[in-house]
């Protein structure tokens, strides 16, 4: 050996040496490669020179010198470093490029990526030291390039589950936080800071299906186009999120609008609001992990936004039943809490009222030692409306009582007070009549209230002479009354719908007809067995159905 | 209940608005009102100093997102400065960086908005 080459031997190994010592002092993977690339090029005096590693399987262009971003951005896709020299993408690209050599780098294990280097400067071709040289560093880098691709997927799976566990801190915050609001509009504000901060989108709209039509909570998108929209899908139909491509395929007028995902919120898998999300500011597409994260938030959103629903129709029903309760209470008061004895007469009644509090009222109201007065009536509506009016019309009735008016006449003022008095078409079905208690008679009048029966030797008569029923119109024809002398063992039956209309299971009404053939078939007890026969009557034919209206009967016996 | 207050200071014609405590879901609120009363006066060049601010979550970050569009169609804008190293991680985790200028220091922001307004000069 010349001392030429011992000396060219020595050097060589000196910058090996070197080399080695900065490449494995380092992790960094940009740095390492840089210096091999570096190296290389100045030990051949080559001017364009580039390494390609096997990430995933395909070999990517990782560090370059001296090529166009053109041709580094049209690198061949290559998926096994094997069959790397028949493929002819590969060959078109080292012979497009003038490329001199091309080394594999590889661990003990495996091939980690390639080297391609370009002719030299002086147009020599790479001698037998050469290639011996270029493998020799391509050794000595391995290991280091090894691990500094390791650590690169070490943080890029550490920052994965850093972002997860970010999210699931996300979840677990709003979860907690969801629990305690308790106004919706602050609810689906935070839903939607959590998403456009998670996920850097600054144009959103969160839509809720709770009532009959769909209401937009929140929106940064255009809220009358999307008003519009709204009526032009079903939106409410939509159970699985809807990304991008399907966006523009389904609907092609909300993209335009700029939204480019559309999620369900969901309960017990029915969809009750959604939200819409426009793109992300980072131009980043929504992965499938991003569109199951907004997912699971909008369901726990929507749980709350349910529950406050759920909670306020709960506070409204109990204010309706405290409504009915009290409308129980009047009504209950309005009716005689006895009823008087009469020499001639035997009087029993029968009050019902149902669930729901219906407008049911009777009274006995004594004029003076001889005459008194029998009343039923039933006011249309239910609840505290109907009771108060029927506060009303006892009123009336009490006053014109005390005054000693012709029926006739007191029917048509009474009509007229209770005309001014009611509105949205309330009104009074009204019969009314005054007994004498010295020589039996009656006289009534009926203002369109079901006829009462007088049943005689087991024959019907209806007392249906009066006039309109009250509240609709000013009386402008004065009111028909009738009188009837009446016997011994005659029987008078008043009544409300709810007698008649009584439904059983099958939907059957107890009718008019079957009230007259039990009036005639019981007319020979007395008056307070001819009511409680009737009642179990009409209670057995309803059994198992559920009583809709007030039921209500005064029965008059003549001694 | 974790606490979070916020103050702002006019630096000339930048609003310097400072966070402390713990901006989340429960008091994302305040900072949204701090931004929207900048907004009705008509201030659009913030800077938000993130010094004392120990802990932000997404809601929080959301507060941001929801207020920069305004800012900048005003000619303004939201900047970032003096995070702690919790705080940055978490912004950019979810690639902040990339939209919002964030600082070392709150001169630093402010000194940004006075170069661009000498650079239109």
């Amino acid at each position: 050996m010349s001392d030429l080459d011992n000396i060219k031997a020595k050097r060589n190994l000196t910058a090996l040496v070197e080399f080695s010592r900065i490449i494995n002092s380092s992790l960094d993977l940009e740095f390492i490669l840089n210096n091999v690339l570096l190296t290389c090029m100045g030990k051949f005096f080559v001017t364009k020179g580039l390494i390609a590693l096997k990430i995933n399987g395909i070999i990517i262009p990782k560090s370059s010198k001296g090529f166009t971003n053109d041709i580094i951005n049209n690198f061949p896709q290559i998926e096994s470093s094997e069959k790397l020299f028949e493929d002819n993408s590969f060959k078109n690209f080292l012979a497009s490029n003038n490329i001199a050599v091309v080394d594999k780098i590889s661990s003990p294990q495996e091939c980690l990526g390639i080297v391609c280097l370009g002719e030299k400067l002086n147009k020599t071709s790479f001698t037998e030291d050469d290639t011996e040289f270029l493998r020799t560093i391509l050794n000595i880098s391995a290991s280091a390039i090894q691990n500094s691709i390791m650590l690169d997927e070490l943080k890029r799976v550490n920052r994965a589950l850093d972002r997860r566990v970010h999210r699931l801190n996300s979840l677990f915050e709003l979860s907690k936080e969801f629990g305690m609001f308790s106004e919706s509009a602050k609810v689906a504000r935070l839903l939607v800071y959590s998403v456009i901060g998670q996920f850097l989108v600054s144009k959103f709209a969160v839509i809720l299906f709770n009532g009959e039509h769909p209401n937009i909570l929140e929106s940064k998108f255009d809220v009358s186009e999307l008003k519009n929209l709204i009526g032009k899908y079903n939106f409410n139909e939509i159970e699985n999120s809807v990304p991008k491509n399907e966006v523009e395929e389904k609907f092609p007028l909300l993209q335009k609008l700029g939204v480019e995902l559309i999620v369900p919120m969901q309960m017990q898998s029915e969809t009750k609001g959604l939200i819409l999300l426009g793109k992300r500011v980072n131009n980043h597409n929504y992965t499938e992990t991003d569109i199951e994260f907004i997912y699971s938030v909008g369901c726990l959103a929507i749980i709350s936004l349910e529950n406050q629903r759920l909670f306020k129709e709960a506070l409204d029903k109990q204010k309706l039943e405290e409504e009915l309760e009290i409308a129980r209470g009047i009504q209950k008061n309005l009716l005689p809490r006895e009823i008087p004895k009469y020499s001639n007469y035997e009087i029993a009644a029968l009050n019902i009222s149902s669930q729901h509090v219906g407008g049911d009222y009777y009274d006995i109201i004594s004029l003076d030692e001889k005459n008194f007065c029998i009343a039923i009536g039933d006011v249309s509506g239910k609840g505290v409306p109907a009771a108060l009016l029927m506060a009303n019309i006892q009123a009336f009735l009490r006053i014109i009582c005390k005054h000693g008016m012709d029926l006739s006449e007191a029917t048509g003022i009474i009509n007229d007070l209770i005309t001014s008095n009611t509105s949205d078409g309330k009104f009074i079905t009204f019969f009314w009549g005054m007994l004498n208690d010295e020589s039996p008679t009656l006289q009534y009048v009926n203002a369109g209230h079901n006829p009462p029966l007088l049943i005689r030797n087991k024959k019907i008569q209806k007392l249906e002479l009066g006039g309109i029923i009250l509240g609709v119109m000013k009386t402008f024809m004065p009111y028909v009354t009738e009188t009837i002398g009446l016997e011994k063992d005659d029987i008078i039956i008043l009544f409300t719908d709810g007698v008649t209309e009584a439904k059983n299971i099958n939907d059957e009404e107890f009718s008019d007809e079957r009230l007259e053939r039990l009036s005639v078939k019981y007319s020979k007890l007395s008056a307070e067995e001819i009511l409680s026969n009737i009642k179990n009557e009409v209670q057995s034919f309803t059994k198992g159905a559920l009583q809709s209206d007030d039921i209500t009967m005064l029965i008059i016996k003549v001694l | 209940m974790a606490e979070f207050s916020t103050s702002t200071k006019d630096v000339g014609e930048v609003s310097v608005i400072y966070l402390q405590g713990y901006l989340d879901a429960h008091t994302a609120p305040a900072l949204e009102n701090t931004f929207s009363n900048l907004v009705e006066k008509g201030k659009y060049q913030t800077v938000v100093n993130f010094k004392e601010l120990a802990y932000i979550s997404s809601a929080g970050l959301g507060v941001f997102m929801a207020f920069i569009e305004k800012m900048r169609e005003n000619n303004g804008d939201i900047k970032l400065s003096s995070m702690n190293d919790k705080v940055f991680n978490i912004f950019d985790l979810l690639g902040f960086p990339l939209l919002y200028e964030i600082y070392k220091t709150e001169d630093e922001a402010i000194n940004k908005y006075i170069e661009s307004k000498n650079l239109e000069k």
